[in-house]
């Protein structure tokens, strides 16, 4: 009993080490960004760097709040983000359904075609999306961005829900069949709530996708009133003439902190959700 | 009997397309359509010396692109498929081994251990790029440079060389894309049934036994959607490869194309919007061409 | 503690965007009633302020704003000709005026001031700003690239007159993580100055690349060994570092280099570039011509707002003032003549390199050739390829490529 003990510590230890070193490389370009926003003496390339500045400061935090309109950028993401989510979401769940519980013609040809989609960069056909945007006058609005987004990631959540789908039992929606519900009610108070996980992990990936992205919104979005965190912090960007690296750091930061909130909170949805797990609670 | 049942098919086959239609409609507005224009405007000489009175020159563009197709593209394509083989077997293996630790009984930091794991996904793609260029590789000042300089004396260029190069890469995309893959198998792994496990330990399975015989068949459906959509994103990674050595006035000396990076350096500083229309609508070709296989490929390992 | 969180982050948000609203309200309400002239730009916050007040004179029938980009030259591709979404001017350096021009994007000033708008201008600046023949920019001022040194370690009558001497202290003082001279050795903008410096070129007038010329390949054989004397990285970032860390001696930047360097407690030199021994000719960097451009998409109906707005900021006071705070050399010829601008040997210094800088060439070509050169460079300076066959390869690349365009 007691050899057993030791060892249970023992790889105890072990594993617990392995996992100190995996978190210290996973944090260690962000504790970087840290410890270089919040130095005084501030430069990202100093030759003799080390994790604690010698000398404290919230300059470069205030920097990010004073010198550039943070906040507005903030609320023109946080449009962009919940309006995509929503529209997104409420396109392609239904899809999503359909295409795991029905069998129809064409199905698996189309499932296909959305795999393939799914693998073409975006950023090969950006001109011809501009050209598009630009014949229906949506160049430069929040509508043409979300349009956008809600499109490109619409491949990702159909394909990704309807995998979660096909792990619902069946059994259960026939279940509910015998009890007299329609498809609607089936959905809406069996399928759904069973399928909670999934809805969270995907509206988490979209949320992801959208806070973060800068390509689109740099070239579709042209007032500086418009920007987008992601593509607002791009530009501060150190240029040569110009930008600052603690400053940008800071802004970084600044900017994921809320993403990990998010992330945070729907951690434990995404571990147990994602696959059948949650299914079988 | 026959009638009404095929009524029924067709009527179902209408209602489930009518379901999907609106999610249909944005993909093919925002996907489909662009890379039909594209298609289109690879037919034509639009540059920058015909920009608005542009004309319809048939097949011209993709004589040239095929120029392009040279051998620096056939080496591009192989650093491709290299790039996604190592890319996600290194992912997939690191991955299972972490969740399966995180899965150990008895680990009461586990989800602090999961939360900080998950910490580099949040952070925008580009800036954890640029960070861990100049903040862990710069030859100069990077961290990994000094601690390097501190144990041997050396100072290392990483990114000068195609193959450390390589492997600079392959840390940075394997830090940006494990945290997805690890919440994947975590997911996947909880949702074993635990009796499996039991019935097996009776048998007298050990633990890679069971690992084989057990967690991997039962993962595999789970994790399977999950997988391919990373596939597709590793194989189409640009930020990476690009802005780690490739980004205009900072280019490090080493040369690794993926197909990707290549065409954007040979078609798209040019300006000429057939043209580089012309290379992504034979990029496009070729995926296809790949999805096939592919598919080919699986229909005979299920058969 | 979930709740709590969220809550938290609930309210955070809420509040935050509050403020938001509010912030946008007052820009908006300020606006009304004018004509709006928007303008697009890449440059410090101390060059726009002067602008701003500059513009602030018009006030409230024309409403100036200037809009900070990024990735400007992409976005003006995409947006040039779109009504809804492009700026009326943009301000910019002079080396996209071919591609502008040629998609049809640009108006020539010339219709808008009179031919002989730019009589009054240092003819560099003219040179940088005529197209195929046409007007496209009221040039601001230009900027040189220029040697400075560390005055600690770098006496001024030590800075090197030639490359030779260059080389010998570079030789010299190159150890123990301390550089003699470093630059961004396999940026094309920073290299061109050798290879003009040995009297070759990357591209002719006419826009035929000469990357496999006899002078290019000496230029970069002899640039060479100066690179085997400087680190591995060839971004700004770490070259400027070095120096405003005190870790290289000398470096050849921009004038807006200088702020920071100054800002870093450094006692800078500005030396004039090195000349070549084997040629006799200095080293001639390329030379950036601020200014602006009108864009086609708004100019018929804003034509007399565009007008007054370009009139005040060609006053020479304005050039004057944008001269000290940028530390670059103002375009027009009448500053030379007044006290203040004579005064400051930053400028001075600018305008003296500018006898034998080279504009960078505006022909849509050129456009190619940045990323061609740059890989040519990284090549022979980074990987260690043979110069000869490196040279052919680029020329090749650059003439396909430039065949690709058209």
């Amino acid at each position: 009993m007691k050899r057993k003990t030791i060892k249970r510590i023992a790889s105890g230890t072990v594993i617990n080490l392995f996992f100190v070193v995996c978190c210290f490389l996973a944090l260690l370009p962000i504790l970087y960004a840290l410890s270089v926003s919040l130095d005084a003496k501030g430069s990202l390339l100093s030759s003799n760097f080390s994790f604690i500045p010698k000398e404290l400061t919230f300059t470069h935090y205030v920097r990010v709040f004073t010198d550039e309109p943070v906040l507005l950028w903030l609320k023109n993401t946080l449009l962009l983000t919940v309006a995509t989510v929503v529209l997104a979401m409420a396109t392609a769940v239904p899809a999503a359904y359909v295409f795991s519980r029905k069998r129809f013609a064409g199905r698996r040809l189309v499932l296909r075609i959305l795999l393939l989609l799914y693998s073409f960069p975006s950023i090969l056909s950006m001109f011809a999306i501009y050209k598009l945007m630009s014949t229906l006058s949506l160049v430069n609005t929040h509508i043409g961005l979300i349009v956008i987004y809600a499109g490109t990631m619409s491949v990702f959540a159909l394909l990704n829900m309807k995998g979660y789908f096909d792990a619902i039992p069946v059994e259960i929606e026939e279940a509910g069949r015998i009890d007299g519900c329609n498809d609607l009610a089936i959905v809406t108070k069996i399928v759904l709530p069973l399928a909670r996980p999934t809805l969270i992990v995907t509206g988490v990936m979209i949320v992801n996708f959208v806070w973060n992205e800068y390509i689109f919104s740099i070239n579709f979005l042209t007032g500086s009133d418009r920007m987008t965190l992601a593509s607002g912090l791009y530009s501060l960007q150190a240029t040569e003439t110009s930008g600052s690296w603690p400053v940008f750091a800071a802004a970084s930061l600044v900017v994921s902190f809320p993403v990990l909130i998010i992330f945070f909170l729907s951690q434990k949805n995404m571990v147990s959700g994602l696959t059948s797990g949650g299914v079988k609670g | 009997m026959k009638q009404p049942s095929i009524k029924k098919n067709v009527r179902r086959t209408v209602r489930a397309y009518l379901v999907s239609a609106p999610s249909f409609a944005l993909i093919a507005l925002i996907v489909v359509f662009p890379i039909l224009y594209t298609g289109y405007i690879s037919l034509t000489n639009m540059n920058t010396y015909h920009w608005f009175n542009f004309d319809f020159i048939g097949l011209k563009n993709y004589e040239r692109a095929l120029l392009v197709f040279d051998s620096g593209f056939l080496s591009a394509l192989l650093m491709t498929v290299l790039w996604t083989f190592v890319n996600m077997v290194l992912q997939l293996m690191i991955a299972f081994l972490i969740a399966n630790l995180l899965n150990v009984r008895h680990l009461p930091l586990r989800n602090v251990y999961k939360t900080i794991l998950m910490f580099p996904w949040a952070m925008p793609g580009y800036v954890s790029i640029l960070l861990w260029k100049t903040g862990m590789f710069n030859s100069e000042f990077g961290l990994l440079t000094q601690w390097m300089k501190d144990l041997s004396g050396v100072t290392v260029r990483w990114l000068q060389n195609d193959v450390s190069a390589f492997i600079c890469c392959t840390v940075v995309n394997l830090w940006l894309a494990l945290p997805f893959m690890i919440m994947i198998m975590d997911g996947g792994l909880k949702s074993i049934d635990r009796s499996y496990y039991e019935s097996a330990t009776l048998d007298g399975a050990g633990p890679v036994r069971q690992a084989v015989s057990i967690t991997l068949p039962c993962l595999k459906p789970i994790i399977g959607p999950s997988v391919m959509i990373t596939l597709f994103t590793t194989f189409k990674q640009f930020d990476v490869i690009y802005l780690m050595t490739q980004q205009v006035g900072s280019q490090t000396g080493a040369h690794i194309h993926t197909i990707i990076t290549y065409a954007y350096e040979n078609a798209f500083i040019t300006n000429n919007y057939g043209y580089s229309s012309a290379i992504s609508i034979m990029i496009f070709i070729l995926l296809i061409v790949f999805a096939q296989l592919s598919n080919r490929h699986s229909k005979e390992a299920n058969a | 503690m979930r709740k709590i969180l969220c809550l938290l982050l609930a309210c955070m948000l809420v509040l935050l965007s509050g403020c938001a609203a509010n912030n946008s309200d007052e820009t908006q309400s300020k606006k009304t009633g004018a004509v709006t002239i928007t303008i697009w730009h890449d440059k410090e916050d101390s060059v726009i302020a002067v602008l701003e007040e500059a513009v602030k004179a018009l006030e409230p029938d024309i409403h100036v704003v200037f809009e900070k980009k990024t990735g400007m030259t992409e976005s003006l591709k995409l947006v040039g000709n779109d009504v809804n979404a492009a700026p009326d001017m943009y301000l910019f350096a002079h080396d996209k005026i071919g591609v502008y021009a040629e998609m049809g994007i640009l108006t020539p000033i010339t219709e808008l001031l009179g031919n002989d708008a730019l009589s009054g201008y240092v003819p560099l600046t003219v040179e940088g700003a005529t197209y195929k023949g046409q007007i496209y920019q009221v040039p601001l001022y230009f900027e040189t690239l220029l040697f400075m040194y560390n005055r600690k370690y770098m006496a001024d009558e030590d800075a090197p007159a030639t490359t030779e001497e260059l080389y010998q202290y570079m030789q010299r003082k190159t150890k123990y993580g301390h550089y003699g001279f470093v630059e961004q050795h396999s940026t094309p903008y920073y290299a061109a100055g050798w290879i003009h410096g040995f009297g070759g070129s990357l591209i002719t007038a006419d826009g035929v690349p000469c990357l496999d010329s006899n002078e290019v390949k000496a230029a970069l054989a002899y640039h060479k060994k100066f690179v085997e004397y400087m680190p591995g990285e060839t971004e700004y970032a770490t070259v400027n570092t070095l120096f405003t860390e005190g870790m290289a001696h000398a470096t050849i930047a921009g004038p807006w280099f200088v702020p920071t360097v100054r800002a870093a407690g450094i006692d800078v030199g500005i030396a004039p570039m090195p000349v070549v021994d084997e040629t006799g000719l200095s080293l001639a960097p390329y030379s950036g011509i601020q200014g602006l451009h009108v864009l086609k998409a708004h100019v018929a109906e804003k034509k007399d707002a565009i007008v007054k707005v370009l009139g005040v900021l060609m006053q020479p006071e304005v050039s004057v003032k944008l001269a000290k705070v940028s530390g670059c050399a103002p375009a027009l010829e009448s500053c030379y003549t007044m006290e203040e601008v004579t005064s400051d040997s930053l400028i001075m210094a600018m305008k003296q390199t500018a006898e034998t800088a080279i504009p960078m060439p505006n022909i849509p070509e050129m456009d190619v050739m940045w990323t061609v050169t740059g890989n040519l460079l990284t090549n022979v300076n980074m990987s260690g390829q043979d110069i000869d066959t490196a040279c052919a390869d680029a020329q090749k690349k650059a003439l396909e490529l430039i065949e690709a365009m058209k």
